[in-house]
């Protein structure tokens, strides 16, 4: 728990400067979830979204204890813009190679690699959480990127356009559509209830 | 003149992307818009499911990157 909220470009200088551990920790522990989420609503594997958050904050660890982080730039951007780069990677990687997911999240693989957070990630402890969460992995992978980006990333409608070689109205048009497919699932019980998402 | 607002247009809205001046104007479709009040106010409730919906990574990985930063110093340190 931080008593005293000290911003990130401070927390980033004393690190960079004086190789403040605790500044660095203060800020991982401030942004681990909104990575750790953003990277696992992109590529839909619990364990590889670990790996991935590893790897981005590694990577962070070396660009600022070199020396080449752009000061100008804020601080959870960099990282989320790092998290999202790999992400994609992986994602992309992946759909190259299908891999086995069950409903979890988690890849065969993975569960057969490491049984025990398996069993880890069956105690789950908000459900109405992860189950918001699951019907964002079922959206459209077009819908999807621009919530994630727009919700998660905090980046502009026009970011993502510019990012995604699109129209700022397609943008919006896909995350109008993302909200309404959301809407649509978790209502599912009612009995209007229209399967059918809509494409884009 | 009747100004005339889409739901991409709330979307804007609930993200902080409009003007002020579209503010008021949005805020005062709303009022007499009964549907696009309806979608502005599910809007609203799923932005909220959202912002509460993070999920939290394991300490093994969180105490992984903190040790990689430790070691990176130390070995930074006996390197120099």
């Amino acid at each position: 728990m931080e008593r005293i909220h000290v911003n990130d470009s401070e927390l980033v200088s004393r690190y960079i400067q004086n190789g403040d551990e605790h500044a660095f920790e203060t800020l991982v522990r401030r942004y681990k979830s909104k990575v750790y989420t953003t990277i696992y609503l992109i590529v839909k594997d619990t364990y590889v979204a670990e790996d991935l958050l590893q790897d981005t904050f590694v990577k962070a660890v070396d660009v600022l204890r070199s020396g080449k982080y752009n000061d100008e730039g804020k601080f959870l951007p960099w990282v989320l813009r790092i998290a999202h780069n790999m992400a994609i990677d992986n994602f992309r990687r992946e759909k190259r190679y299908p891999n086995i997911v069950f409903e979890d999240g988690s890849s065969v693989f993975n569960t057969l690699d490491f049984a025990e957070d398996s069993i880890e990630e069956m105690q789950i402890k908000n459900e109405t959480h992860n189950h918001l969460r699951d019907l964002i992995k079922r959206l459209p992978d077009s819908q999807r990127e621009v919530l994630v980006m727009r919700h998660y990333e905090d980046m502009s409608f026009q970011e993502i356009a510019d990012a995604t070689g699109v129209s700022i109205n397609t943008a919006l048009g896909r995350m109008r559509y993302a909200l309404i497919n959301l809407r649509k699932m978790m209502s599912k019980n009612s009995p209007s209830y229209d399967t059918n998402l809509y494409a884009e | 003149m009747i100004q005339t607002f889409t739901q991409n247009d709330v979307i804007r809205y609930v993200y902080e992307e409009t003007s002020e001046e579209e503010n008021l104007l949005i805020q005062d479709a709303l009022v007499h818009d009964t549907e696009m009040l309806e979608f502005y106010l599910d809007l609203v409730d799923l932005k909220i499911g959202l912002d509460t919906s993070y999920r939290e990574p394991s300490s093994r990985t969180v105490d992984n990157i903190l040790a990689y930063s430790r070691n990176f110093a130390s070995k930074h340190q006996t390197s120099a």
